[in-house]
C-alpha cells in the first residue's frame, strides 16, 4: 500500500466519521435545546391545615461528632 | 452566454456518459448513476473554481487594503480631531443578559480606554442572575467616566441596543457585547474614520481570548481569517457586510435614520449593516481596534451559536432580497447579497456534497484517492489563507497548524449544522435566541 492510499483511507474514515459526528452533535444540540424543566415545583405545605412551624427560621446548630479538630483534643 | 456554455457543457457530458454506457451495454441503473455522478462532478468542478477565485480575490484585495492603510498613514493630513478637547463624545452601549460572571471585568476594562470624552451605558436586559447588581456595584464607584446602568424587561439584544441608542448623549455610539473586552486604543482608532462624511459606521476587529482547547483555537484561526482576509478585502471595496456585534461604532444620526436595530432577525448586526449599506452609507474596518471575546469551548455550544448565525444571516438576506434582483439599482449591494448567499448556503452544501460524493466513489469504486485529492486541494487553500492572515495580523504561527484540523474534522461538523439550519429556516421552523453560558475567561 503506497502513502497516497494510506492517507486516502485515513481521510475517507475521518470524513465519514466527522459527518456522522456532525449529525449526532446536531441531534444532541436540538434535544438539549428542546429540554424543558419537568413540572412546576409545588409548596409541600399547600394543603396542610392548622398552624405550621415556620421554616428557614430555625438556626442550624451542627451536632457534635466524635472526630474533633486536633487542637481541641 | 455563461449560462449557455454551462448548459452546453452539461449536455455534452451527459451525451458522452450515455454513449459510453450504451457501448458497455449497461442497465438503466448504471446509466442513471453515471448521469448523477457526472452532474455532481461537473458541479463540484464549478464550485472549486469559484472557491479558488474567492480565495485569490480575497487575498489580493485584503493585501491592497493593507498597503492602502499603510500608505494613508504616511501621507494622511493631520486629523481634524487633534485637540483633546475637540474630540466628540462617544457613548458605549453594553447590552447584558445574564452576563453576571463577566460584566464587572467588562465594565472595568471599558474604564481604562484611552479617550477623554465618553460614557458607558449598561443595559440589563431583564437578567435572571445578578448582572444588574454587579454592574451597579461598579457604577457606584468613583470614576471620571460616567457609568449608567439601566434595567428593563427582557426584550432581546436589538431592543436593548435601541434603548441604549435612545439614552446615549454622545454624537457617536459604540455598540458592543457584555462579554467583550476592548483594546485601549479602540475609540481613538475608530473615531478618525468619521472624518470622512460618507462613513456611517466602523467595524472593529474581533479576537478570541479563551484559546484553551482545540475548538477555541480553531475558532481563533477562523476569526483571524474572517477578519484579516474577508473583512479587509470588503473594506478595500468599502462594502463591509457585517459590523460585528462585539465592536461597531456608529454615527448616532445614522442609527436614528435607519431606525436602529430590528428584532425580526437573529443576526441584528448583519441586518443593521445591510440597512446602512442600502441607505448608501460606507462602512470602514479598523483592524487595530480589537474586541476580545469568549468563544464556545464545547461542541454543542458552538453548534448553537453557528445555528443562530446561519439562520440569522439567511433571515437578514431574505429581508433585503429585493436587492438580489436589482443589480442596476442596488449596485454593489446586489453583489454583497449574492456573496453572502454563496458563503451561507452554497459553500456548506457543496463541501458536504463533495465529501459524500467522494466517500461514495471511494467505497463503491475503490477510488479513495479522489477524496484525498479533494481534501488536499481544500486544505492547501486553507493553509495558504491561514499563513497569509497570521502574518498580516501578527498572530501566533502555531495557528496555521489548526488550518489542517479545521479541514480535517471541524468544518465537516459545522457544515452539517449549517445545512440543517438552512433547511429549518427554509421550512420556517421556530427558533429561540441561543444564549451561551459564559465561563468568565475575560
Amino acid at each position: 500500500m503506497d502513502l497516497i492510499s494510506i492517507l486516502a483511507t485515513v481521510i475517507l474514515v475521518t470524513t465519514i466519521g466527522t459527518m456522522v459526528i456532525g449529525v449526532g452533535a446536531y441531534v444532541a444540540f436540538k434535544l438539549r435545546d428542546k429540554r424543558k424543566p419537568t413540572g412546576k415545583r409545588t409548596d409541600d405545605t399547600l394543603n396542610k391545615e392548622g398552624p405550621q412551624e415556620p421554616i428557614f427560621l430555625k438556626r442550624y446548630v451542627p451536632e457534635p461528632t466524635d472526630q474533633s479538630a486536633p487542637d481541641e483534643r | 452566454m455563461w449560462v449557455a456554455i454551462a448548459i452546453g457543457g452539461i449536455v455534452s457530458l451527459l451525451y458522452f456518459s450515455y454513449a459510453s454506457v450504451r457501448e458497455a451495454k449497461g442497465s438503466f441503473s448504471v446509466l442513471f448513476e453515471s448521469f448523477v455522478l457526472s452532474a455532481i462532478s461537473l458541479y463540484l468542478l464549478f464550485f472549486l473554481a469559484l472557491l479558488v477565485l474567492r480565495y485569490v480575490v480575497m487575498i489580493l484585495y485584503s493585501f491592497m487594503d493593507h498597503v492602502e492603510s499603510m500608505y494613508k498613514k504616511r501621507v494622511a493630513p493631520p486629523p481634524i480631531y487633534r485637540e483633546e478637547s475637540s474630540l466628540p463624545m462617544i457613548s458605549l452601549v453594553v447590552p447584558a443578559y445574564n452576563e453576571g460572571i463577566v460584566i464587572q471585568a467588562a465594565i472595568r476594562s471599558l474604564l481604562q480606554l484611552d479617550y477623554p470624552n465618553y460614557e458607558i451605558i449598561v443595559i440589563d436586559d431583564g437578567s435572571s442572575d445578578d448582572t444588574y447588581e454587579k454592574a451597579m456595584a461598579v457604577s457606584r464607584e468613583q470614576h471620571d467616566i460616567p457609568v449608567r446602568v439601566i434595567t428593563k424587561r427582557n426584550g432581546g439584544k436589538a431592543e436593548a441596543l435601541n434603548t441604549g441608542m435612545t439614552l446615549a448623549r454622545g454624537e457617536f455610539i459604540l455598540n458592543m457585547d457584555g462579554d467583550s473586552k476592548l483594546s485601549s486604543n479602540t475609540l481613538r482608532a475608530c473615531i478618525r474614520h468619521f472624518e470622512n462624511p460618507k462613513i456611517g459606521a466602523v467595524a472593529g476587529n474581533v479576537k478570541v481570548v479563551n484559546r484553551e482547547n482545540m475548538w477555541t483555537k480553531i475558532q481563533a484561526l477562523e476569526y483571524v481569517e474572517g477578519l484579516a482576509m474577508a473583512r479587509k478585502a470588503q473594506s478595500f471595496m468599502r462594502v463591509v457586510n457585517i459590523i460585528p456585534g462585539p465592536l461597531g461604532m456608529f454615527r448616532k444620526t445614522v442609527l436614528q435614520q435607519v431606525g436602529g436595530y430590528d428584532s425580526d432577525t437573529f443576526a441584528e448586526d448583519c441586518d443593521l449593516t445591510l440597512k446602512l449599506l442600502m441607505h448608501g452609507w460606507h462602512i470602514a474596518y479598523e483592524p487595530s481596534a480589537i474586541a476580545w471575546v469568549e468563544t464556545p469551548s464545547r461542541l454543542l455550544d458552538l453548534l448553537k451559536q453557528r445555528y443562530r448565525w446561519t439562520r440569522g444571516i439567511l433571515q437578514a438576506t431574505a429581508k433585503h432580497s429585493h436587492a438580489l434582483w436589482q443589480p442596476r439599482k442596488a449596485g454593489i449591494n446586489c453583489f454583497i447579497l449574492w456573496y453572502m448567499l454563496f458563503e451561507s448556503i452554497m459553500w456548506p452544501f457543496s463541501t458536504l456534497l463533495g465529501n459524500l460524493f467522494f466517500a461514495y466513489v471511494g467505497i463503491q469504486y475503490g477510488l479513495a484517492s479522489l477524496l484525498f485529492y479533494w481534501w488536499l486541494q481544500l486544505t492547501v487553500l486553507d493553509v495558504v489563507a491561514a499563513a497569509y492572515c497570521v502574518v498580516i495580523e501578527e498572530e501566533a504561527p502555531s495557528l496555521i497548524f489548526y488550518a489542517i484540523m479545521f479541514r480535517l474534522f471541524y468544518i465537516n461538523i459545522i457544515d452539517v449544522s449549517k445545512v440543517f439550519a438552512t433547511i429549518e429556516e427554509w421550512r420556517g421552523h421556530t427558533m429561540t435566541w441561543g444564549k451561551l453560558e459564559r465561563e468568565g475567561k475575560l
